[in-house]
């Protein structure tokens, strides 16, 4: 009948608009990662889009409240790093999946903690519901230095078992900070 | 007579014409459907092709992807979300959070296992002494206590203990939740518990060899900071 091809036309239209945005995304990730530009890059291009500007107000955001824009967004993660002394130097994301209300990112996280140097690999799902997002980490694995050590590579794995990133990171804090303690007053012997 | 048979040619013609219509219709939003497909295929297939483009390109030759010199904007919107995407990962440390002209606004994530829950959100004032302006932190949560103790001394540490109290709160709610929703066959009645998830009272059920035993559970949770109990008492009823 009628209705049935139509039923398989929908059902198509469907699929194919999800398989885009997971395209459309994957090709945005791809091209944030591969791209790099440094901060003379960024400077240089505030001042153009600000020279730019002098001419026509296009109904764009004006350059300087761009420019305070990511100044506040860098000052903000600078403070957080400093608080937490959790410092990430690298970080990359490949969306997976994405199908209805569900996302799924492949991440790649890498830093120091103080002294301490980790790397780290994991999935993240996040599922929208009505109210909230919920997210999963799963996959999760570890890579930090000073592993020789028995307890620290024990609670590394049982962290990558469970998942418990959040754990992870809290642990590590406190555990990176004793960690200088000990060395500066190691240091002080010597 | 006459009258009543072109009364009732009358009907006949007025049915066929709605018929006519309802099949233009019909196949006109067929003649929709099939249109989009074909350009949702188009679009679908280029992409497809740009993303492999991509992927190939990052495996060793430059300049495949940025012949072109980047516009102004472009740079900046690259920066913007590079900034973004690592202020997104922050909460997945526990702590993360944004300055404020008074201040600073802090986020604190809780999860339990690989499963992130809530976030409470602590608006501090930094002068003249650092204090609590505004919070989501549930009443039952001795926060007054806290702050009075690592507040003004340090505030690392106020983080650190309160984040240990949500944690564990939201820890034990999100295991009695999943205990409801996963061993309901088993439970009578319901589950009861206290706001601060660190008391537990339930009956549950355990077959073997078609009798059924009923069992009193009492789960009390002494440590406000563990998400573990520290008692259980079950009795047969």
């Amino acid at each position: 009948m009628d209705n049935s091809i139509c039923k398989v036309y929908e059902d198509e239209i469907q699929l194919l608009e999800e398989e885009i945005k997971l395209l459309t995304e994957k090709y945005e990730d791809g091209q944030q990662e591969s791209t790099f530009f440094s901060d003379e890059e960024i400077l240089m291009s505030i001042n153009s889009l600000q020279k730019e500007f002098q001419g026509e107000s296009k109904g764009n955001e004006h350059p300087s409240d761009l420019k305070a824009r990511l100044e506040s967004l860098e000052t903000d993660l600078s403070f957080l790093m400093k608080f937490t002394g959790i410092q990430f130097r690298s970080h990359s994301k490949k969306t997976v999946e994405k199908t209805g209300n569900r996302t799924v990112q492949k991440h790649r996280l890498s830093g120091n903690c103080h002294s301490l140097s980790f790397q780290l690999e994991f999935q993240l799902l996040e599922m929208q519901n009505k109210e909230s997002v919920s997210a999963v980490i799963t996959d999760l694995s570890i890579l930090l230095e000073s592993g020789e050590d028995s307890d620290v590579s024990k609670f590394v794995s049982s962290t990558e078992e469970h998942g418990n990133l959040l754990t992870f990171f809290r642990s590590l804090s406190s555990y990176a900070e004793w960690y200088e303690y000990r060395r500066c007053t190691f240091l002080h012997f010597k | 007579g006459v009258f009543a048979h072109l009364a009732l040619l009358e009907a006949r013609a007025y049915e066929a014409a709605v018929k006519q219509e309802e099949t233009e219709q019909q196949e006109e939003k067929l003649a929709r459907l099939k249109a989009r497909v074909q350009e949702l295929r188009l679009q679908r297939d280029k992409l497809r092709a740009q993303v492999e483009q991509q992927e190939k390109g990052q495996l060793g030759k430059e300049g495949a992807l940025n012949p072109a010199q980047p516009s102004a904007q472009t740079v900046l919107e690259w920066k913007m979300k590079s900034l973004k995407a690592m202020l997104q990962i922050f909460y997945l440390t526990g702590i993360s959070g944004k300055l404020t002209k008074q201040g600073v606004c802090f986020c604190i994530s809780t999860a339990y296992e690989g499963t992130y829950l809530d976030f409470y959100h602590l608006d501090l004032l930094t002068k003249p002494e650092v204090q609590i302006y505004r919070h989501s932190i549930p009443i039952f949560i001795p926060l007054q206590q806290i702050a009075k103790k690592y507040l003004q001394t340090d505030i690392r540490r106020f983080l650190s203990v309160l984040s240990d109290h949500l944690n564990a709160y939201v820890g034990r709610r999100y295991q009695a939740d999943q205990l409801q929703e996963h061993f309901s066959g088993q439970i009578e009645g319901t589950l009861q518990r206290n706001s601060l998830c660190n008391l537990l009272v339930f009956n549950y059920n355990v077959s073997s060899e078609n009798k059924t035993f009923l069992f009193k559970v009492r789960l009390l949770y002494g440590d406000p900071c563990c998400s573990l109990p520290t008692e259980a008492v079950i009795s047969s009823t």
